[in-house]
């Protein structure tokens, strides 16, 4: 009897087209992501059914983590800029070209005002380990450079809102920060006659 | 001339096997670190600042409820009077956070408003917050109001019968 020949031949599978899908997808995902800033502190927001999406831009962050202390920052390095030399005159602060370059890539900070030159000579690693004490609240009604308990709170609350008008004001406090700091940033934003502001909460699923 | 390797002419065939593995941990990175939810928010009106202390318009105790934020995610609450006096005859009862807690008592409350006022929009909700309260109480209380649909309500201060109320909570424990 003949042998049949089984004909062996290489199966080849067509990669292009895989390899396509994975490249549009690759493609996708380098264009959607933004990578998490260098937060000086981690917050677990609470979750709310609020649906009013944050905006991107123009927005000016007040961060209260558990152990009460605030944070400051604003969003566009302009802005920054011009916060940082706006300080600087008012309190007299020695800031190099450096520092400001430093300053316009920082996120946050939470340190007395007279404090950011020191802050701002460390190198990032250090900035990430050394812990801020939090902006200085004192007296909430305090006017700035009158008192001698200032509010530094609404003192950079001021003078955000005047270098951009457009700012609009979010809170984003830890799941367990206490009622007290809350307040305190609520009664600076009054005193400073800003009577609207944000909350920052993740969603909360509807069955809930 | 020769015909050179008997003139099979075909596209040249690379392998794009390890293109493609590289592609995919691409796609595996970029999907692990990005970040797809936008945080919401929520938007916080507050009344301007009275020039006067005290301008508050006075608000009819039958058209209130008072909430208070308490401790392990509990609140209290009381409709009634203002008068220190009048503490050991208020009623004050505690609820949590779930449907059938606060949900169900604002809810309540809105429906003897109603009957009373007629519009169950007189209902005016007094959240006291304590200093120690948590944040997470308030953020969830203001959003019962928006689920509930409570048209006024407002962030006030303790008065005196509040802090007495939260005494003889504490002291029960």
């Amino acid at each position: 009897m003949p042998k049949i020949k089984i004909k062996r031949t290489n199966i080849t599978t067509d990669m292009t087209a895989m390899c396509d899908v994975a490249f549009l997808l690759l493609t996708f995902f380098i264009l959607t992501t933004k990578f998490k800033p260098n937060e000086p502190v981690q917050v677990d927001i609470p979750a709310s059914k609020a649906s009013i999406e944050l905006p991107k831009k123009d927005i000016m962050l007040l961060t209260v983590d558990t152990a009460g202390r605030i944070f400051f920052g604003v969003d566009d390095q302009v802005t920054r800029e011009a916060l940082l030399s706006k300080l600087a005159i008012n309190h007299n602060l020695k800031i190099t070209t450096e520092m400001m370059k430093k300053f316009k890539n920082m996120e946050q900070f939470g340190v007395p005002i007279e404090q950011l030159p020191a802050l701002l000579e460390l190198s990032p690693e250090d900035v990430s380990k050394y812990r801020q004490p939090g902006i200085q609240v004192g007296d909430v009604h305090a006017k700035p450079g009158r008192d001698s308990v200032a509010n530094q709170l609404g003192e950079l609350v001021i003078a955000g809102r005047t270098i951009n008008n457009k700012i609009r004001i979010a809170v984003k406090g830890d799941k367990d920060a206490h009622f007290r700091e809350v307040e305190k940033i609520i009664e600076t934003l009054r005193a400073t006659k800003t009577n609207i502001f944000n909350l920052i909460t993740s969603e909360k699923s509807k069955a809930q | 001339m020769a015909d050179m390797g008997g003139g099979k002419k075909g596209a040249p065939r690379v392998d794009m096997t390890p293109m493609v593995d590289l592609g995919f941990l691409l796609i595996t990175f970029f999907m692990l670190t990005t970040t797809m939810v936008t945080p919401k928010t929520m938007e916080i009106i507050k009344p301007a600042k009275p020039e006067k202390e005290d301008d508050r318009p006075p608000v009819k105790q039958s058209k209130t409820l008072s909430i208070l934020l308490g401790e392990n995610d509990k609140v209290y609450f009381y409709t009634g009077s203002d008068d220190p006096k009048d503490a050991a005859q208020l009623k004050v009862d505690s609820a949590d956070f779930s449907q059938k807690g606060i949900r169900s008592t604002i809810q309540t409350r809105q429906e003897q408003v109603a009957a009373q006022w007629g519009n169950k929009d007189e209902l005016v909700v007094l959240i006291k917050a304590m200093p120690t309260s948590k944040y997470k109480n308030m953020v969830d209380i203001l959003d019962e109001m928006k689920i509930d649909q409570v048209k006024q309500y407002a962030l006030v201060d303790l008065d005196k019968i509040d802090t007495v109320i939260m005494q003889s909570v504490h002291a029960l424990k």
